[in-house]
């Protein structure tokens, strides 16, 4: 059995890599393999809300329940809406987000600033903690999806939204692929700007519309009248990130060919805009062959040793 | 250069440049103060072309420039002496467009403005608009990460690219990322774009459309000082509005721009210009909410735009603030530095202090719901002495916005312009991070060598002081 070290502070987390090439030991940062594992549960700080700036630093083990319990006290959220309540870090190291992708997408366009520990426990800072910033390469964007592969997230500045007055969902039936391509494709072009599209296949199709009061309602009659409605409510989106926390794989589809891909399938949750579906069974890696070298290539360079597992 | 022979084999008549006269077209881009002269110039049709280019060049050990329009503010496109420039700007045909799936395919030398104008008549448009859109080429874009006024709540080109051909600097190639959004993996699209050119040569760029919003509604508020123009900026956000565009122009670049394109704007010492897209209801909502701040934080006059017509007449002083500035002064200095929010007062007051101390004055016109200020320092080139005084005033303002936990550049890159200001941001261990990105890439140091990390060659032996990073700053200094 691995031993699990937890880390308190950026200093601990770069002593505790920087030594473990000379131990001997492989280092797993959420995944498994190592000899160790390195845990961010006690990294565990928000480091600073500047609410006028509608941004803030933490470190990665903050969960994003626990951070927008406190934001929502001035107004404001992390728009990412993943199942379960996983830390800052988890989000950003396996790009996690929910249903309201659609509007804010994900973690790499809401990751303004990382500081990140690697391998060899050099401690290395990218971006800042302005929204608009284009000095120097963006490790935070590199990191979004690394898996734990390339080092330690230790401490994430990100940017915020305003938490919406009001949020209305419609539901509307989504039974064979042509219907659900249908509907989606009237609310996509329709003069309406949701929070999130998903599909719930098979079955229904769920529009939210978040903002301004009178500025929903009127999105939602608009989209309804297109749609039809079978007023289910908001518990749809419990579902929908259930069924996605359910799933074992993420299958990429380009968004013109929906109908395509739903035929193909038996149950999913699907995001439509961005062109993911959550699925049942595991999914094979979609990447060139030529990307996934590149990749590695980026992996050793930042971890010649192979510390990590 | 060696291969010049065999790049005249690969490439089509004409795709080879090497006479100095036509040359002398390529020796600099929009930061004209900095010019090199390339031993070549090629000019490729295809990515097939580029790659043989990049292969030939790679194979020689000869290092090479990609360019688009060369409207670049900090030099990325200067050539290197001795190297090859890879213009695109022949690689210019969309290449598929898809508006089933919201997207659209493009060569690297499609202008910014092509792309929406290819899609409008259906509805739908390109968001990232930086202010040299109708020259500015795609590949350009994903090379700088651009954004421009409306970036504010659409986002800059890294959210707006979905998938990448890369030639990579030894001549391979890969396709980083797809149509769908969801990708396994780091996220290498994502570092690539806004990489100043220095990872690679994008031949073909997958871009994300928007249904073009039904209402755009702008207000233009006059104050009485900026401090007053900003608090409104600061009540828009907290009342939870996410503007698509605010940007505040102080009196100097008022009266520049009364002088140069006469926009007929009140007579004030500050404008704050609000843009709002959405939903018709939701706009008007927003719209009613924004113009009631304005008027509690003091605006003694409002004008609102309903039509295109009206608002371009509202932007167009706006867009006209730079080169209004020859109306004032002989020449003038584009700076380009980020700050939070709400500390434009602080940096705004701090500006003026420097003012006072240089001798010369400063326009200032910045987009302030994001913090990226540009101020404009203006000099005259014939006086002795005051070019480089310009120059030190504009790094002084520059050291002021990172002193407020900002940055160098909000959108007009490091290049060469600010290569040796980044050890004013980063400590060594960042830039040594950034640099084994790089080696992943480009191994061999070919691919726009000398452009955004400081050299010695470039900056001298010691590089500027370094202070603590604003992450670190606010992680109560844990660098080791």
């Amino acid at each position: 059995m691995p031993s699990v070290s937890e880390v308190a502070s950026v200093e601990e987390a770069a002593e505790l890599l920087a030594g473990a090439a000379g131990r001997g030991e492989r280092v797993s940062i959420g995944r498994e393999g190592g000899d160790v594992v390195l845990s961010t549960a006690a990294l565990d700080r928000v480091l600073e809300h500047e609410a006028g700036d509608l941004t803030a630093i933490v470190e990665a083990g903050v969960r994003v329940g626990e951070l927008n319990e406190r934001l929502a006290g001035h107004g404001q959220m992390l728009a990412l809406d993943p199942p379960g309540n996983p830390t800052i870090g988890a989000c950003v190291a396996a790009n996690l987000s929910g249903p309201r992708r659609h509007r804010y997408g994900t973690a790499r366009d809401l990751v303004i600033g990382v500081t990140v520990v690697l391998a060899d426990g050099t401690v290395a800072s990218s971006g800042g903690k302005v929204v608009k910033n284009v000095a120097g390469y963006d490790l935070g964007k590199l990191f979004c999806g690394s898996e734990g592969r390339l080092g330690l997230i230790a401490r994430v500045a990100l940017r915020l939204h305003p938490l919406p007055a009001a949020a209305r969902t419609l539901v509307a039936p989504a039974g064979s692929p042509a219907e659900a391509a249908a509907k989606a494709r009237a609310v996509l072009r329709a003069p309406v700007a949701p929070s999130a599209v998903d599909l719930l296949w098979p079955g229904r199709l769920a529009v939210l519309f978040e903002g301004g009061r009178r500025g929903v309602e009127e999105q939602l009659g608009l989209a309804r009248s297109l749609v039809g409605d079978t007023e289910e409510g908001d518990t749809v989106w419990a579902e929908a990130r259930e069924r996605q926390a359910g799933s074992q794989g993420r299958l990429p589809f380009p968004p013109a060919g929906l109908a395509d891909a739903l035929g193909g399938l038996d149950e999913a949750v699907v995001r439509i805009s961005a062109g993911v579906a959550y699925v049942r069974s595991p999914v094979a890696d979609p990447r060139d062959p030529a990307e996934i070298a590149l990749a590695e290539r980026v992996r050793a360079q930042l971890d010649p040793a192979g510390v990590l597992a | 250069m060696e291969p010049a022979g065999e790049l005249r084999r690969l490439l089509p008549a004409g795709a080879v440049i090497e006479e100095p006269e036509q040359l002398r077209t390529y020796e600099c881009d929009g930061l004209t103060g900095h010019r090199v002269m390339p031993s070549l110039v090629v000019l490729p049709e295809s990515t097939e072309q580029v790659q043989a280019v990049v292969r030939a060049c790679h194979a020689a050990g000869v290092p090479f420039v990609a360019r688009g329009a060369g409207t670049g503010l900090s030099g990325g496109a200067l050539p290197v002496a001795d190297g090859v420039v890879i213009a695109l700007t022949r690689m210019n045909r969309i290449l598929e467009v898809d508006l089933d799936g919201a997207r659209i395919v493009v060569q690297p030398g499609v202008t910014n403005l092509q792309v929406t104008e290819a899609v409008i008549g259906d509805g739908w448009y390109y968001a990232p608009d930086p202010s040299s859109q109708q020259v500015c080429t795609i590949g350009g874009n994903v090379a700088e990460n651009s954004g421009g006024a409306h970036c504010l709540k659409h986002g800059f080109t890294v959210n707006h690219v979905t998938a990448l051909t890369v030639v990579l600097p030894d001549g391979e190639l890969v396709r980083l990322g797809g149509r769908s959004l969801e990708s396994p993996g780091p996220d290498l699209l994502g570092v690539f774009v806004g990489s100043e050119g220095t990872l690679g040569i994008a031949t073909e760029i997958t871009l994300r459309l928007l249904r073009r919003p039904e209402a755009v509604r702008t207000v233009l508020a006059a104050f009485d000082s900026t401090d007053a123009a900003g608090g409104a900026v600061s009540g828009v956000v907290s009342a939870g509005i996410l503007a698509s565009a605010m940007e505040i122009m102080d009196r100097l670049t008022i009266e520049a721009a009364e002088a140069a394109v006469r926009p007929g704007y009140p007579d004030a010492e500050a404008l704050l210009l609000v843009e709002l897209d959405g939903p018709a209801p939701q706009v008007e909502e927003e719209l009613a909410a924004v113009e009631a701040i304005c008027r509690d934080c003091g605006a003694w006059e409002l004008r609102t735009a309903g039509d295109d017509h009206e608002r371009a007449l509202l932007w167009k002083g706006r867009k006209s603030a730079f080169a209004a500035m020859g109306r004032v002064s002989p020449d003038y200095y584009v700076q380009d530095g980020v700050v939070p929010r709400t500390k434009l007062p602080e940096v705004l007051r701090r500006i003026a202090a420097l003012e006072a101390d240089y001798g010369l004055r400063v326009g200032n016109v910045f987009h302030a719901g994001d913090g990226n200020l540009h101020p404009l320092v203006l000099y005259d080139a014939r006086v002795e002495g005051e070019p480089e005084r310009a120059r030190a005033l504009a790094e002084a303002i520059l050291e002021a916005c990172i002193d407020a936990g900002g940055s160098l550049t909000g959108e007009h890159g490091i290049g060469v312009d600010k290569a040796c200001s980044m050890p004013l941001l980063f400590g060594a261990d960042d830039l040594e991070a950034m640099q084994r990105v790089r080696r992943a890439f480009d191994p061999a140091g070919l691919c726009n060598p000398g452009k955004l990390f400081p050299t010695p060659r470039l900056c001298g032996e010691v590089p500027g002081p370094y202070r603590a990073h604003p992450l670190e700053q606010a992680g109560l200094a844990e660098r080791l």
